[in-house]
């Protein structure tokens, strides 16, 4: 087991330690915020690594308005058989070599990361028998570093501290409200992701909208179980991703959105009357039928754009 | 044991699972795989688990993948022993 763990201690203390001297000059080298932006700076590096695959899943999401009709087709061939439908579907994104789903890997690589940092950060705050504060180095967190770490702060909190671990007020404060945003996140992520990003879909997605509900009070209660446990620096990771998860999905919503979600519609719409703007300034003059007054041209082109004015308006 | 396990995968499938968009590359999904996987071979299900996991990664192309072939007639009981989705 040590075979596998102490290198992902190496690398999770060494990314850290990397950073925080770093930062040093600018915020100092006891300072608090320099041990939480260390950690931040580890979710930084894991996530822009794992940039390449969401890029990949794209991709494959977006080669998929070649195979609509396809999809149309089975959907419609396996109306009352979810089962099958699903079978068939699958079977298509396989001959296609195209596969829109994600895969559980991008979670999964990010918890030996995960564990590793959890570890290193407990290995801080141990403790003796008697109560006597003996801070175990892991990798590359010892010496001067560890004696540092073991005494930052994260608004007033120490990093190494849990809720469960911890008398102090302060950790207790902290730690709720990092569960909270940890929750707050999650949640937004989900729904925008459910609003504005995925295609209108039927009754299914009714379903999904009640299981949402359920997921608002039940993923909060997961988290403060789990959260308790956790030191003041896990969950400042655990926070971070979470936030670069939901800057990541926005960013593709707004700039790159799934054909057919109402995102995609929104954009294609913007596109449009953005071009109407341009035509109007290459020719100096305004060529844009719905600005042109039907008595002034009185021809059918003029006269057929007219109902769309009205309907926007 | 193997209904125990099977008991907290089903509680993942009716409670964390659904909160998530679909992710899984293969039909049936990792958990249903894990499932009937385990129910039927034990310990050796579970290692059979772990390997389709692994299998479920961004370079592979997913497909259909059952861990025990369904039998037009067992199809039912397979329903409600492992669950859908």
């Amino acid at each position: 087991m040590g075979a596998i763990l102490n290198p992902l201690y190496s690398f999770v203390s060494g990314v850290i330690v990397l950073i925080h001297k770093a930062l040093t000059p600018i915020f100092g080298f006891d300072s608090g915020v320099t041990w939480a932006l260390s950690i931040v700076g580890l979710v930084v590096l894991i996530r822009i690594i794992l940039i390449p695959l969401f890029v990949k899943q794209i991709k494959s999401q977006r080669a998929l308005t070649a195979l609509q009709p396809h999809m149309k087709a089975i959907q419609n061939k396996y109306k009352d058989d979810r089962q099958k439908q699903s079978e068939e579907m699958m079977k298509l994104y396989k001959e296609h070599k195209t596969n829109p789903l994600a895969s559980c890997f991008p979670i999964i690589a990010q918890a030996p990361i995960f564990f590793a940092l959890f570890t290193v950060l407990n290995g801080i705050a141990a403790k003796t028998d008697a109560g006597v504060s003996a801070p175990i180095a892991r990798g590359f967190l010892k010496g001067e570093y560890l004696e540092s770490a073991a005494q930052a702060t994260f608004f007033g909190a120490k990093i190494s501290q849990s809720f469960l671990g911890s008398t102090d007020t302060t950790v207790k404060i902290v730690t709720v409200i990092l569960i909270f945003i940890m929750s707050a996140t999650t949640f937004t992520t989900q729904r925008q992701l459910m609003v504005k990003g995925m295609p209108k879909m039927d009754a299914s997605n009714n379903m999904m909208l009640q299981q949402q509900k359920i997921m608002l009070y039940l993923f909060p209660v997961i988290f403060a179980v789990s959260g308790v446990n956790f030191p003041v620096g896990v969950l400042i990771y655990w926070s971070t991703t979470n936030f670069w998860t939901w800057g990541q999905q926005f960013y593709v919503i707004k700039r790159n959105p799934t054909p057919g979600s109402p995102a995609y519609e929104e954009l294609e719409r913007k596109r449009k009357e953005k071009n109407k703007e341009e035509n109007r300034d290459q020719s100096g003059t305004v060529i844009d039928p719905e600005n042109t007054e039907p008595g002034q041209t009185g021809d059918v082109k003029g006269q057929r754009k007219q109902p769309k004015k009205k309907k926007k308006k | 044991m193997r209904r125990l396990i099977v008991a907290f995968i089903n509680l993942y499938q009716k409670w964390i699972s659904p909160a998530f968009p679909a992710r899984c590359k293969y039909y049936p999904s990792c958990s249903s795989y894990a499932a009937s996987a385990i129910s039927h071979y034990g310990l050796r299900g579970v290692l059979m688990s772990i390997w389709r996991l692994m299998r479920c990664n961004p370079w592979s192309h997913g497909g259909v993948d059952y861990a025990v072939q369904p039998a037009k007639t067992f199809k039912n009981i397979e329903k409600t022993s492992v669950g859908v989705n």
